[in-house]
């Protein structure tokens, strides 16, 4: 009992993980912890609903800040197009082979919104049937692409990024770089009708060259059990080394909103109306990506 | 006058007692029957319904007689035998049954597939035939979230109106999917019966006994490793409180009776104080085939899919439209289990079933 009393005094930072672990195993009928303190350990002890690890997060915030600060030393503009409050939908270009485009949004805007606002980003499936990869997502925030779940995210007030070019963003060639690809089937719009989130359309630049797609190996694509096998100038030649990104300068861009209020939430039957609110989202953001690329001197120094 | 009961407590009133419905009134007797009645769910229903004043008596239909009050009279029916349909029928129209709890279902996957199969599945046609032709007011069938099938293209919370999609090389779900499709059917064919499913989520306490807390009484238990999908439970209270409150109430339809909360499945082995073994999971699949034929693990490979990917349900429509508030969240349904069972590993606590 003694080192157990004497603990809180001593250290400044009180670990409290590690005392109710010594007594609960001791102590038969002891009576349960309070759901908010650690019990066992300070991995993933409580997640949302969705499985997010606040503790967990916590630990990869430095890495994630490092690639963001100075790895992709991401430039971000725009940010006041970000509501500071209720449901949002953030619409970006998807790219880059591996895409760190998701995590990199979510840390642009929890470092620079004033709200320091969450973002709950959607991946695609092929996630979450990889071991360790699908567990790393989700408790760092991604939630598995499909209406159900980003509906229930925006009726949560949630901000939510959302990639609707899905795995032919990432999957594209190098020399297909910054053309959006077809928008799935415009789900995303359907959604900010129905529960009338506004979209603010976003713009990443850098990512495309992180990891250039110079080949697509369809064969090998399905024993893997991935939508594509990608050969780039240094993957597969320098094996898994080779899928480290290149330090390209980001430019993370947060356009107009627009807003879906001034349309019934019943109109998402509206395939007119789904398909100009698309265009309108597409053309934001492709002449977003184009005015920044003209702007760019260099893929490395920006 | 057993009728005038005082008033229950009601959390929303948004439906009516079933007690107080001038029809049910009007037969001035509440008997209840309960198929299964020897299971988990069957024996504590039973004794909710002796204590509650609104019910008159209960009639327990099982192969072996429950532990029950003087309100119960027990009938052994099996009803695997073609002879049960009639049996019951009758036994209906003498005790005037009115509402059906329908629980004759195995908690655990079991070597015995062909019984299995002929009491779940033939075993629902049986009940839902004698059922029509007691004509009664309504039944309250069980069944079990872990049907919709463990898929990573699932949605993080699975609605009512998803599909059934649990794998169909396990007769425990395959069984358990008929039994539903039996009931459909039964639906569309008496439409003046109110029909309510609950699909429980795996339920967990400090006395139910499945193979979910099999599983987690083993020592090291096997997980697939670089997988940790989000698990649900229900407390064995808030499981049979649902239950009472379906008898209670009038909510046609199925619901997803679950706790609120998730946990990832390496925190549930840790809290319920065991060590998880990753296995890589296409080593897993041959390795749990040849444990289960050994008799070793309490489920069978087919059920590694649930180690792996997400199988949550929304418990949303319970609480909207049956008025249904779990007490226990998931990691406090888990607590509870894991409490009792170390007071059973210093044999403080005996078994009770």
């Amino acid at each position: 009992m003694e080192p157990v009393k004497r603990k809180p005094r001593a250290k400044p930072k009180p670990r409290a993980p590690r005392a109710p672990k010594k007594s609960a195993s001791v102590i038969v009928s002891a009576p349960p912890a309070p759901p908010t303190t650690p019990v066992l350990r300070e991995r993933n002890e409580e997640v949302d609903d969705f499985g997010y690890d606040p503790a967990y997060d916590a630990r990869m915030t430095p890495f994630f800040d490092f690639l963001y600060e100075r790895y992709f030393r991401v430039e971000c503009r725009g940010i006041v197009n970000v509501p500071t409050d209720g449901r949002c939908m953030l619409v970006a270009n998807h790219s880059g082979t591996i895409p760190f485009d998701g995590p990199m949004l979510r840390t642009a805007v929890k470092r620079e919104h004033p709200g320091k606002r969450d973002v709950r980003w959607l991946a695609e499936d092929f996630v979450f049937h990889f071991p360790f990869l699908g567990s790393f997502e989700t408790r760092i925030g991604a939630v598995r692409a499909c209406q159900e779940n980003a509906e229930r995210l925006l009726r949560h007030e949630t901000l939510v990024a959302v990639f609707p070019e899905g795995t032919k963003g990432i999957g594209k060639l190098f020399r297909e770089r910054y053309k959006l690809q077809r928008f799935g089937r415009n789900g995303f719009v359907r959604l900010a009708l129905r529960t009338q989130a506004p979209i603010v359309p976003v713009a990443i630049i850098g990512a495309e060259e992180t990891n250039p797609m110079l080949m697509r190996l369809e064969a090998l694509a399905k024993p893997f059990g991935i939508p594509y096998f990608p050969v780039t100038a240094t993957f597969p030649l320098l094996g898994p080394l080779g899928l480290l990104p290149a330090p390209t300068k980001w430019r993370i861009i947060f356009g107009e909103p627009i807003p879906m209020d001034k349309h019934h939430p019943e109109r998402e039957g509206d395939e007119t109306l789904v398909a100009r609110i698309a265009e309108r989202v597409r053309d934001a953001i492709q002449s977003m990506i184009d005015a920044a690329l003209r702007e760019r001197k260099s893929v490395i120094f920006g | 006058m057993a009728v005038l009961k005082p008033k229950r407590k009601d959390p929303n009133g948004k439906l009516e007692p079933t007690a107080r419905d001038p029809a049910a009134l009007q037969e001035a007797r509440v008997v209840v029957a309960v198929t299964g009645a020897s299971s988990f769910l069957g024996q504590n229903l039973i004794a909710s319904f002796e204590e509650d004043p609104a019910i008159d008596r209960v009639v327990a239909i099982d192969i072996k007689q429950p532990a029950s009050g003087k309100k119960t009279r027990f009938y052994e029916v099996d009803l695997t035998q073609t002879a049960a349909e009639a049996r019951l029928a009758e036994i209906f129209a003498a005790e005037r049954v009115g509402t059906l709890v329908h629980l004759a279902f195995q908690a655990s996957p079991s070597h015995a597939t062909a019984y299995a199969h002929e009491l779940e599945s033939v075993g629902t046609m049986h009940v839902l035939v004698g059922a029509r032709h007691g004509r009664l007011r309504k039944v309250v069938m069980a069944s079990s979230t872990l049907l919709y099938g463990a898929h990573p293209s699932n949605p993080n919370f699975l609605g009512e109106h998803q599909p059934l999609r649990a794998t169909k090389r396990e007769s425990f779900f395959t069984n358990k999917i008929e039994a539903e499709a039996e009931l459909a059917r039964f639906v569309e064919r008496s439409p003046e019966t109110v029909v309510t499913v609950l699909r429980t989520a795996p339920i967990l306490g400090p006395t139910v006994s499945s193979f979910l807390t099999k599983f987690l009484s083993q020592r090291v238990i096997m997980t697939m490793m670089g997988f940790d999908p989000l698990v649900q439970f229900i407390h064995e209270l808030d499981a049979i409180a649902a239950f009472k409150l379906a008898v209670d109430r009038d909510a046609p339809g199925t619901f997803n009776i679950c706790a609120d909360g998730v946990l990832p499945i390496s925190t549930a082995i840790r809290l319920a104080g065991r060590i998880s073994l990753p296995v890589p999971h296409p080593i897993a699949e041959p390795l749990g085939t040849a444990l289960w034929m050994a008799q070793l693990t309490p489920a069978p490979s087919t059920f590694l899919p649930y180690l792996r990917f997400l199988c949550v349900a929304d418990g949303a429509r319970a609480k909207d439209v049956m008025g249904f508030r779990p007490a226990f969240t998931t990691r406090e349904a888990l607590l509870d289990f894991a409490r009792a069972e170390r007071l059973r590993e210093v044999k403080l606590l005996s078994e009770v079933y």
